[in-house]
């Protein structure tokens, strides 16, 4: 591979398909505002009642929340999942006759779909703001949100492309799939911010890599993580990135010497 | 000249006289988990698995030369798709060799993918929800064609296989035939010396076929493109191959010329006798009778033992006869034989 073109052409085509979905995503738009008004509900009534922990204002939980949907605008697409769908139908015969490292490839439609996802993000913000009011922090601290949403996106798609390989091996993964989305979601911080979590449970989430994809950048966006403590956070979530990474490179290596097209 | 100059893979077998493709007692087992009915089936297959071995592929030895045009043809389940997907480097043979044009599909998988083209005819290359065009326009980027080039190109497939009605069409809006002449020009848009087809036409109108044999035919006669031609429709492989590769149950039963498999078998002629009335039970010495209708009987008699003027003096002797002819043995009916009664010739004679 001695060029970046036919990724950036994967991409480009990704973000074409994906426009061709104009209705799906409409109707992304209209669940992520859904569920900030629902959230804003369930945030205000269950602080009202004290029954909430302490330690993050009103205000401060329904930024997280709002923020943590409009992230899962990106962090939901996920470029890997056409593995298991090709692996099942052989198609992706089609990918491995071509000259060129197939998951860079599927990295490249990923960043497609997400682009043109991310577009999505400022029509969401907008209604969810006739709903809500989030805070804005500091231009440094938005600075640092970013690197470690870019951060936690990589360590999002490596999680995403170690699940879906499973299917190189046993070409059933939807079961394993739930359950993995289920953990995720709960302990990636993507509902509830990790903080909430009490005692060994909750020092046991943080070592997990899938605070590294919501947890992180949300915890700097709402200041829990102070600026004195930005680098640990994101050295944290480089070195999860590269795990994943490095493992991702593995499982590949293995896989390419053991998958069976079906069909023909 | 629709074409522009030889794709760089040739470059890689730089010897001449070494065949472009050797495969040596190339084997592929596929080992999968057996599956017992039932819940509790599969439970236990799922706590003591039991493997299954398959042989697809068992000892497949052939060398094709540079320019050849292969009829590989066995029924189904033979291995042929087997065997492709390995000579592509997509499938690792469990055992034996396999070399395209001095590479090694498997462990070169990219490098060998510069050399290839393939079109499998029950899928699809194509962006399904894109106009075809997009996926063209991939192709150029993943193979570095240069623009010049690849507008040259892609104006010859327009023109060849009259893609400029929908070049702009989403692909899941497109005929079969339509995407199929798609696909052949996505396969060699790069101008790959080497092409593989498997079941290409298979769902095709006649006239739709026709336009696609046309079009493979001057490939390998203007390029001098290889193709090795995976079909059932054996009408396909009389039309375009010089060459045929059967295989049945993973091993190679004939390799030879269309014209051998045909005298071996075609030693059976068919006398088509028109009479001028109604003949009830015709008979002629040395022949036997197939079938009458109405006043036409078909006699089918061995070219080797019998001589055709004596059958026609025969028949016209006894009977008042208005029309003869006599028919070859049609490739179909060699290969049902084969299919069904096993082939007795000796074993890949070369
Ligand atoms: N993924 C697989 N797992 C297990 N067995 C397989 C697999 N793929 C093919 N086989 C088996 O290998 C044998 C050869 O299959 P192959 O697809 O090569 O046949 P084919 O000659 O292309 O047949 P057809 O003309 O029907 O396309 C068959 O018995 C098939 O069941
Ligand atoms: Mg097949």
């Amino acid at each position: 591979m001695t060029t970046f073109a036919p990724y950036i052409e994967y991409a480009r085509k990704a973000f074409a398909r994906e426009a061709t979905y104009r209705i799906e995503l409409i109707a992304e738009i209209g669940s992520v505002v859904l569920r900030v008004y629902l959230l804003r509900s369930l945030w205000t009534a269950l602080y009202a009642h004290n029954a909430a922990p302490t330690g993050l204002p009103l205000h401060s939980m329904i930024t997280y929340t709002t923020v943590a949907l409009l992230m899962s605008l990106v962090l939901e697409v996920d470029g890997t999942r056409v593995i298991r769908e090709k692996l099942r139908e052989g198609g992706i015969a089609v990918d491995l006759m071509k000259p060129i490292v197939v998951p860079f490839a599927y990295f490249s439609d990923g960043i497609g779909q997400t682009l043109l996802h991310a577009a999505a993000i400022v029509p969401s913000l907008l209604f969810a703001l006739l709903l809500v009011r989030i805070d804005v922090p500091s231009l440094p601290v938005l600075a640092i949100f970013c690197c470690s949403l870019a951060l936690g996106y990589g360590v999002n798609f490596f999680v995403n492309f170690l699940m879906n390989g499973v299917a190189f091996w046993t070409l059933e993964t939807f079961g394993l799939q739930l359950i993995v989305r289920w953990i995720s979601d709960l302990l990636s911080g993507q509902i509830l911010p990790l903080s909430f979590f009490p005692g060994w449970f909750g020092r046991a989430v943080f070592a997990l890599p899938f605070a590294a994809i919501y947890s992180t950048p949300l915890l700097v966006y709402v200041g829990i993580i102070p600026p004195a403590k930005w680098a640990a956070a994101l050295a944290v979530q480089a070195a999860w990135l590269a795990a994943t990474a490095g493992a991702s490179f593995l499982l590949w290596r293995a896989a390419s010497r053991r998958v069976v097209v079906q069909g023909g | 000249m629709p074409f522009a100059a030889r794709a760089a893979g040739a470059s890689a077998a730089k010897n001449a006289c070494v065949p472009l493709i050797v495969t040596r007692d190339l084997r592929k087992v596929f080992r999968n988990a057996k599956r017992f009915p039932g819940a509790l089936g599969a439970l236990r297959g799922l706590f003591s698995p039991v493997y299954e071995d398959r042989v697809a592929v068992a000892g497949l030895s052939m060398e094709i030369e540079r320019g050849e045009f292969i009829g590989y043809i066995g029924p189904n389940g033979a291995g042929k798709s087997t065997t492709i997907k390995m000579l592509t480097g997509i499938l690792v043979p469990s055992a034996g060799e396999v070399e395209v044009a001095g590479i090694v599909p498997h462990r070169k998988r990219r490098e060998n993918a510069r050399n290839i083209g393939v079109v499998f005819g029950q899928r699809t290359q194509l962006y399904w929800d894109l106009p075809l065009v997009d996926s063209f326009e991939l192709l150029r980027a993943i193979y570095g064609i240069p623009q010049d080039r690849y507008r040259r190109s892609l104006d010859a497939f327009i023109e060849l296989l009259e893609m400029g009605d929908f070049l702009r069409t989403p692909v899941r809006q497109l005929s079969l035939g339509q995407r199929m002449r798609g696909d052949f020009a996505a396969a060699m848009l790069h101008e790959p010396p080497i092409l593989y087809l498997d079941e290409p036409t298979i769902g095709l109108d006649v006239v739709a076929k026709e336009a696609i044999r046309t079009f493979v035919a001057r490939v390998n006669r203007e390029q001098g493109t290889t193709i090795i031609l995976t079909t059932h429709d054996l009408a396909d492989v009389e039309r375009l191959c010089r060459r045929i590769v059967l295989i049945d149950h993973g091993r190679a039963i004939f390799d030879g010329p269309i014209e051998r498999i045909k005298n071996e078998y075609g030693r059976e002629r068919t006398l088509v006798v028109r009479f001028t009335e109604t003949t009830s039970a015709p008979t002629i010495p040395g022949a036997r009778l197939e079938s009458v209708e109405g006043m036409t009987a078909r006699f089918v008699f061995d070219r080797a033992t019998q001589r055709v003027d004596r059958l026609v003096r025969e028949v016209s002797d006894r009977y008042s006869v208005e029309d003869i002819a006599i028919e070859e043995p049609e490739l179909e009916g060699i290969i049902r034989h084969i299919y069904t009664q096993g082939y007795a010739g000796e074993e890949r004679s070369a």
